[in-house]
């Protein structure tokens, strides 16, 4: 058993969700090819510490497990423990924010980069000037999401608004399809989301609305309503780790990667977006790429209209893990 | 006494089946029913696996291992039937009386946030004290939430299974408001999480997972069976439950009964939640009660709302649970691990059951000394309606023994 790494995916909702649990069950399977590792996963693992706990010691105890990828924030405390636990296994967990010097590290993407050119394509596409987003949690990530969303969509079209209604959930097709009726009903012709399912963008197709899904390319679902998505390509990420830890140069961090790294990226346009439109999106995705410019430069306004990012100024890591307002031109409450 | 109206067969033949509590069942066969339900389901689970692709062999052995084989996977179970105990015995507690908590899992996270509450005012305090504050908190917070529920009931004859689900997502809310608003932890980078319960207050371990919130439910389990089997108050309960119109003639207060049962239910589920926050969690959050609290339901319908039995069907249902999520690291989905572990649960149920009820065929005139079937009753004109579960006739009468 020296030679080939077991690595296990735990997952809290199910691989076929076409979202969030799908986009890492594909980094799963590219990791898998590209380093020849043994990958084993479990799906629909509560975020409770008696759940993931049983799970993960199984991995341990009864396959071998040499590191453990944990893929939803609820996981963070009964991981942290676990990585006292058992210091020959590495433990690597997405979206939290807990490590340890050893074998314990955290790892996402800089989401809203994508998030912001998806923004530049709904801003063309609605014809009303008002988006409609089906928001997840009031929690940094998804504000930060939804400001990006906003300031892209301003780039090509300042009057736009975005609404935003909050569902309190990750996966729960019926609220979350519901509240993109909702929107639409109040006038929106277009729905961004921060969900892992697909209901949005069924009402948005049934209300001959159109959609930017999330997480991964949607366009099968609502061919009609899709323009584009921001997505997550995790397999690059995965197969590092899996080669670190199989060759022995293992050291946990907190990894943000972006564009650049190509952890996050933008879902094919749809053909009706506006060449010029286009065109653009590329442009600024390339100077994401490069770094030469990011999405939180000022000027930025909050919603009362108090400048928050001065004019010229790039908006510190640690702010952007720490948003909680909403910027000009969103229409809800960053506190709800 | 349940009474199922089947209308197909009603049109057909003018017949209709009622299942009628058997007399003069032997208490031990209970456990013999149980089993016998269980191996049942084992037997069809085979061909669940076998059409899956798995082998029965190999899926069977890692549950069995994983729930029962040594003192790691005894306390797993042992984890997990502590709050299913808990929430058993609350549901039983409404059952026993003919009333259905049905929000054994909201109650559970309302004693889950005046325990962090009290927690978080008093986390100076040393670990046995604040413990026991916790558990008490945790007992008011249930309490409370059951407090409008209980009220409706018996004063109002409102529905509980409506008003006791209804209020589950209510305390899920308050959950989802306290860690996005005023508990957020400061100190969590902007996530929305609340603080975590002072190391202090972790309850202390037995042996691996299982901690003394074990000895908590076995200890109010006992209590619970003694009350209610065995005492005046306990065969009041049941009276009020079987026959309220015997009970008012006897000069017992429904209302009172019907509060002090609801009462006890939540205040029951507020203790489940402060032990889970205490014995397996870190810290307050959304998902803290798990689902236990609708478990607690099929714990107490398969217990026969019997305290005694709740001990036992929450060991196996934990057990169950364990080795549901073991057989996934195999390989096995998580629908065929759900679909694997209903079927064991309502297998037991079945054969409990049948144990317990017999089928009878009533025709339209006769057999039956019910209402007119043709036309049920939308409002049940008895202020406590009948549970599915009456005393137990071969039980030894309490009120003898009491005097």
């Amino acid at each position: 058993m020296d030679d080939g790494v077991v690595a296990a995916f735990v997952f809290v909702g199910p691989v076929g969700d076409a979202g969030w649990t799908w986009a890492h069950d594909q980094g799963r399977r590219h990791a898998e090819d590209a380093t020849g590792a043994t990958t084993l996963f479990v799906e629909n693992v509560p975020e409770v510490a008696e759940d993931f706990r049983a799970v993960v010691v199984d991995f341990i105890e009864n396959e071998g497990a040499d590191v453990i990828f944990g893929t939803s924030f609820g996981y963070m405390d009964p991981m942290e423990e676990l990585a006292g636990e058992y210091p020959n296994v590495v433990f690597e967990h997405a979206s939290g924010f807990k490590m340890n010097d050893t074998n314990f590290g955290n790892f996402f993407g800089r989401m809203y980069q994508p998030r912001y050119l998806s923004g530049m394509a709904a801003g063309a596409m609605t014809e009303a000037d008002q988006i409609g987003y089906v928001a997840a949690f009031p929690i940094p990530e998804v504000l930060r999401g939804i400001n990006a969303f906003t300031l892209g969509a301003q780039r090509v079209n300042p009057d736009v608004e975005v609404h935003v209604t909050w569902t309190f959930t990750w996966f729960d097709p019926a609220i979350e399809g519901d509240s993109a009726a909702a929107l639409i009903e109040a006038g929106a012709d277009v729905i961004a989301m921060h969900q892992d399912s697909t209901a949005p963008g069924l009402a948005a197709q049934e209300a001959g609305a159109r959609w930017v899904s999330y997480n991964s390319d949607m366009s099968a679902f609502a061919p009609d309503a899709f323009i584009t998505a921001p997505v997550w390509n995790w397999g690059p990420y995965y197969a590092r780790i899996i080669e670190a830890v199989g060759a022995g140069t293992y050291s946990p961090g907190a990894y943000w990667g972006g564009m650049d790294d190509e952890i996050v990226a933008l879902a094919p346009l749809a053909a009706d977006v506006p060449a010029d439109v286009s065109a653009e999106i590329d442009e600024v995705a390339a100077q994401l790429i490069d770094g030469s410019w990011d999405v939180f430069t000022g000027e930025i306004r909050d919603q009362d209209g108090n400048v928050v990012v001065a004019d010229g100024e790039t908006m510190e890591d640690g702010a952007m893990l720490g948003m909680t307002f909403f910027v000009e031109g969103v229409v809800g409450s960053a506190t709800p | 006494m349940i009474r199922i109206v089947w209308r197909p067969f009603q049109a057909l033949a003018g017949n209709r089946p009622v299942l009628a509590r058997r007399e003069n069942v032997v208490p031990a066969t209970q456990a013999v029913a149980f089993l016998l339900g269980i191996v049942v389901a084992l037997i069809l689970g085979v061909i669940l696996l076998w059409t899956s692709g798995h082998s029965p062999a190999e899926v069977y052995e890692r549950m069995f291992d994983s729930a029962f084989m040594g003192t790691d996977s005894l306390s797993r179970t042992l984890e997990r039937a502590t709050p299913l105990a808990l929430t058993g015995l609350s549901v039983a507690v409404a059952g026993s009386m003919g009333l259905w908590n049905i929000g054994a899992e909201g109650q559970m996270m309302a004693g889950a946030i005046v325990a962090t509450g009290v927690a978080m005012m008093a986390d100076g305090l040393s670990g046995p004290l604040l413990i026991a504050l916790m558990m008490v908190s945790g007992i008011v917070g249930g309490m409370v939430l059951m407090l409008g529920p209980a009220l409706a009931r018996s004063h109002l004859r409102v529905s509980e299974i409506i008003t006791t689900l209804m209020l589950v997502y209510v305390a899920i809310r308050v959950v989802e408001w306290l860690e996005t608003g005023p508990w957020k932890d400061p100190e969590s980078f902007g996530f929305a999480v609340i603080e975590p319960v002072p190391e202090q207050a972790a309850l202390p371990g037995l042996f691996g997972r299982a901690n003394i919130g074990v000895l908590i439910a076995l200890g109010l389990l006992l209590v619970f069976w003694l009350a209610v089997s065995r005492t005046a108050w306990g065969y009041e309960l049941r009276l009020a439950g079987s026959s309220p119109d015997t009970a008012r003639y006897a000069g017992v207060s429904l209302r009172r009964k019907v509060l002090t049962a609801l009462l006890l239910s939540g205040g029951i589920a507020g203790l489940a939640g402060a032990v889970q926050l205490t014995g397996s969690a870190v810290r307050l959050e959304s998902g803290l009660s798990n689902g236990y609290g609708f478990a607690g339901i099929i714990v107490a319908a398969l217990a026969l709302m019997r305290p005694s039995g709740v001990a036992v069907v929450a060991f196996v249902f934990g057990a169950v649970q364990v080795g549901g999520q073991s057989i996934q690291t195999l390989g096995v989905s998580s629908a065929i691990s759900d679909i694997l572990q209903a079927m064991i649960l309502f297998g037991a149920l079945v054969a409990v059951v049948f144990f317990n009820y017999r089928v009878r065929w009533t025709g339209p005139g006769g057999g039956s000394s019910s209402a007119d079937p043709a036309e049920p009753d939308p409002v049940e004109p008895d202020p406590v309606e009948p549970g599915p579960v009456e005393p137990d006739p071969v039980e030894p009468d309490p009120v003898e023994g009491a005097a």
